[in-house]
């Protein structure tokens, strides 16, 4: 396969998940706010997933319907649900011929749902819940089109790739945004409200209760993210299904690729893995969600010089 | 009753040749089509127009329109009534489209090493020199198989007695030969067993007799050539045709940046190394092919592309330089260059070329304006013209200025009355004005051409302009069996 064609097939399956990842993102803390709004802010969201300057996140950190609008439709905002879908679909517009018909046409609904006016009025005015909501089921009509309509192929294990390195920095960067908050303690206090919206929204409510059977601990909820290997969202899972698609691309002709990248992943997976909670204590919060966020970080590098061809 | 109510009011005028009627009577060829659509009920012809309005877009057959920063996909119109050529006629026409493409070639091997027709006085050597496409880098150049048109679409019109002539000679990278193939799946969805009822030619193995001439120039003899589809990327208006074409042939399609030049050879970057190629069918312009050589610039090309060429390492389709056969001053030599090398007479016919550079010529085309039209030798697209009967006074003035500062940018021809054919626009049938592209492929067993073509429609009333970027269409096009 060109290189190219693989890495537009990562990067495509990258901007989408990375797109869900902030439609959740979003929906838990315009849930909760409501809950909040004497003192909720938005202030972590936008450090953390936007280039927004300090100055102007401290002008909007209490604008939620502000914050939305320029999250999900602004078109200068590169990670705005808006630039994202239109990053992805270009990305499949340049490998249509590697894409099934009926996935490109997928993206390209999604695409003319956030390029509609009325998208912008329904953030302002309607239930911005609701909005949410349906741009979460686009994504979803998404991922069940690749998952039946795509071929078993180097492409499909290359968005894979894509789709599970985004995923384990999203949980990274979700955790972060809420610990950050709590001065990284696990000490602190924290009302259980945020926890369980944040749960809700990734679909880990259900399994959380049934795993932990207790109250919405920061613990627990720490546990749950990093190291639940049931729960599709959590960092191990992600790790997991990153290696399994890795795998399949081993052949005689790249070898040395391969194993570089092999050693990369079963490293952060051992550390993820062979660490627990006391570990974490001693080391950290925020150090040790900035390591295994550097290793990422390291291996879409990798992808990028062993498998894409740059530099 | 509704029938033949869409034949109703339809006005054939005197001032062209329309291809279905011939004074009140219907063509021969036409007499079948005739006979099926006149008791079709203008409804369903209607839901016919949206059935392949939607084909069209469903299955992405656009191209791209800019506007600011954002692209808006357009389909290219598409009429429904196909235009019709018959066995008589196709004939005449190939072998016209042979002789012209054989002149051409000798013409472009002739160019670049000994030129002897410059020797020989029959083209003055600075039309040649003055040709921004010709290209010094080409001379003495070996190129596989003496072959430098590949792949050719000549633009073919009717004047109002129906006599053929060549328009234009589109020699380096033409296209529309997705929307040829594309109209025919349209017919065969929305007029079932129309095709074989009137005996039309198949056109569908155009891509394999494309890959075929491809494979035949592989400069490694091997049985499985790599050959690539080079496209400017999906910004260009016709990446659809590209992507469509690599996927008909079944081969990889790559952009510049998926190549790269190593010991004069070209590879291409794979998630398992790098893998050689050995022909490339190009859709980037001459100027863009090679950083190294031409614009230093460009994103769009390979380094060492043209050191890998030159040894002979890899071939590239079409040959660099042929736009100094296609520009259009040099079109009013093709017919001593058919004389010269062939020795035969044309036997499509020019139409009648006026040198601006030539004083008493210039003369008599600023005094004859109104049924002039005056082109720019190097545009295409309908881009950088004038014609003379419509345009204002004042555009006159001003191209005119142009013209005498840089003659040898323009040529001027006596405006051609293009023949129309019926096509249904609002409910009725109506006469437009019409060409023909049809696609050649010169290869080293020779040239075929796939019986059909492009056929471009001016849809707008009165207009002589066919190009799709001037609000043109288009119409599936047969060609008889007998």
């Amino acid at each position: 396969m060109l290189s190219r064609v693989a890495n537009s097939l990562y990067w495509m399956s990258r901007y989408m998940e990375r797109c869900d990842g902030i439609l959740r993102l979003l929906r838990v803390n315009y849930a909760y706010s409501q809950d909040e709004f004497d003192k909720f802010s938005w202030r972590p969201v936008l450090m953390i997933f936007t280039d927004m300057l300090p100055i102007t996140i401290e002008k909007t950190k209490y604008e939620g319907r502000k914050v939305l609008e320029f999250m999900v439709t602004d078109k200068l905002n590169k990670n705005s649900v808006f630039s994202l879908v239109n990053k992805s679909r270009e990305n499949a517009r340049s490998v249509q011929d590697n894409v099934t018909k009926e996935l490109w046409q997928c993206l390209n609904d999604y695409y003319h749902v956030t390029r509609n006016k009325d998208l912008v009025t329904a953030l302002k005015v309607e239930d911005p819940i609701s909005v949410l909501d349906d741009l979460v089921q686009q994504g979803m009509h998404y991922y069940g089109i690749c998952e039946i309509t795509m071929a078993r192929g180097e492409g499909y294990y290359f968005m894979n790739i894509g789709k599970y390195l985004e995923r384990a920095m999203q949980s990274v960067d979700i955790l972060n945004v809420k610990f950050s908050e709590l001065g990284y303690s696990l000490e602190e206090r924290s009302d259980p409200t945020y926890w369980k919206y944040l749960l809700l929204s990734i679909s880990g409510y259900e399994i959380f209760l049934k795993s932990y059977r207790s109250a919405l601990d920061s613990r627990n909820i720490l546990h749950q993210i990093v190291w639940n290997e049931h729960f599709p969202r959590s960092i191990i899972y992600s790790v997991k299904r990153l290696k399994q698609s890795f795998e399949t691309l081993k052949t005689d002709r790249n070898s040395e690729a391969y194993k570089a990248i092999s050693f990369m992943i079963g490293k952060l997976e051992s550390h993820i893995r062979y660490s627990d909670l006391k570990d974490l204590e001693e080391k950290g919060l925020k150090e040790y969600l900035h390591d295994i966020k550097q290793e990422l970080l390291a291996i879409g590098s990798a992808f990028n010089h062993y498998y894409f061809a740059f530099n | 009753m509704g029938s033949s109510a869409i034949f109703n009011n339809y006005t054939s005028g005197n001032e062209f040749y329309d291809e279905m009627y011939n004074g009140s009577s219907i063509r021969a060829p036409y007499k079948k089509l005739y006979e099926f659509l006149k008791n079709y009920p203008a409804e369903e012809l209607n839901k016919k127009e949206e059935m392949a309005r939607r084909l069209f877009m469903s299955q992405g057959v656009t191209f791209t329109v800019y506007s600011g920063d954002e692209g808006i996909e357009k389909i290219f119109p598409f009429d429904v009534v196909p235009r019709i050529i018959t066995a008589e006629e196709w004939n005449y026409i190939e072998s016209g489209i042979k002789q012209r493409l054989k002149a051409l070639n000798l013409f472009l091997n002739d160019i670049y090493s000994n030129q002897f027709i410059i020797k020989d006085k029959i083209i003055p050597i600075d039309m040649i020199y003055s040709c921004e496409h010709y290209l010094r880098e080409m001379h003495n150049l070996k190129v596989p198989h003496d072959i430098f048109v590949h792949i050719s679409g000549i633009d073919i019109i009717r004047d109002a007695d129906g006599t053929f002539y060549v328009l234009e000679d589109n020699l380096r990278t033409p296209s529309g030969v997705s929307y040829m193939l594309e109209n025919r799946e349209i017919t065969k969805r929305i007029f079932p067993d129309l095709l074989p009822q009137n005996s039309v030619r198949p056109v569908t193995n155009y891509p394999q007799l494309l890959y075929k001439s491809l494979a035949a120039l592989s400069p490694r003899h091997n049985s499985n050539p790599n050959i690539v589809m080079l496209t400017p990327g999906i910004y260009n208006s016709a990446y659809f045709e590209h992507s469509t074409l690599a996927r008909l042939m079944g081969i990889e399609l790559v952009e510049g940046r998926d190549l790269v030049v190593d010991n004069h050879r070209v590879f291409m970057k794979t998630t398992e190394g790098l893998q050689r190629v050995d022909v490339i069918y190009r859709r980037v312009d001459d100027e863009y092919l090679d950083p190294l050589v031409f614009n230093s610039g460009s994103m769009l090309g390979v380094a060492g592309l043209m050191s890998a060429y030159r040894r002979g390492h890899v071939a590239i389709v079409n040959a660099p330089g042929n736009g100094v056969a296609d520009d259009k001053a040099i079109y009013i030599y093709v017919p001593d260059m058919i004389k010269y090398y062939l020795n035969e007479e044309p036997i499509l016919k020019n139409v009648p070329t006026y040198k601006m550079e030539d004083v008493s010529e210039r003369k008599y085309v600023f005094e004859h304006i109104e049924n002039m039209v005056i082109k720019k030798t190097n545009a295409s697209g309908g881009y950088g013209m004038i014609i003379g009967n419509s345009a204002t006074e004042n555009e006159i003035e001003e191209y005119k200025k142009q013209v005498v500062l840089d003659p040898r940018s323009f040529i001027a021809q006596p405006i051609i009355s293009l023949s129309a054919a019926p096509c249904y626009i609002n409910g009725k049938l109506q006469p437009r004005r019409i060409d023909l592209r049809p696609f050649a492929i010169f290869g080293p067993s020779g040239i075929e051409i796939v019986p059909g073509g492009l056929t471009r429609v001016a849809l707008k009333e009165g207009s002589l302009v066919v190009n799709s970027s001037q609000g043109g269409g288009s119409k599936d096009t047969w060609v008889l069996n007998s």
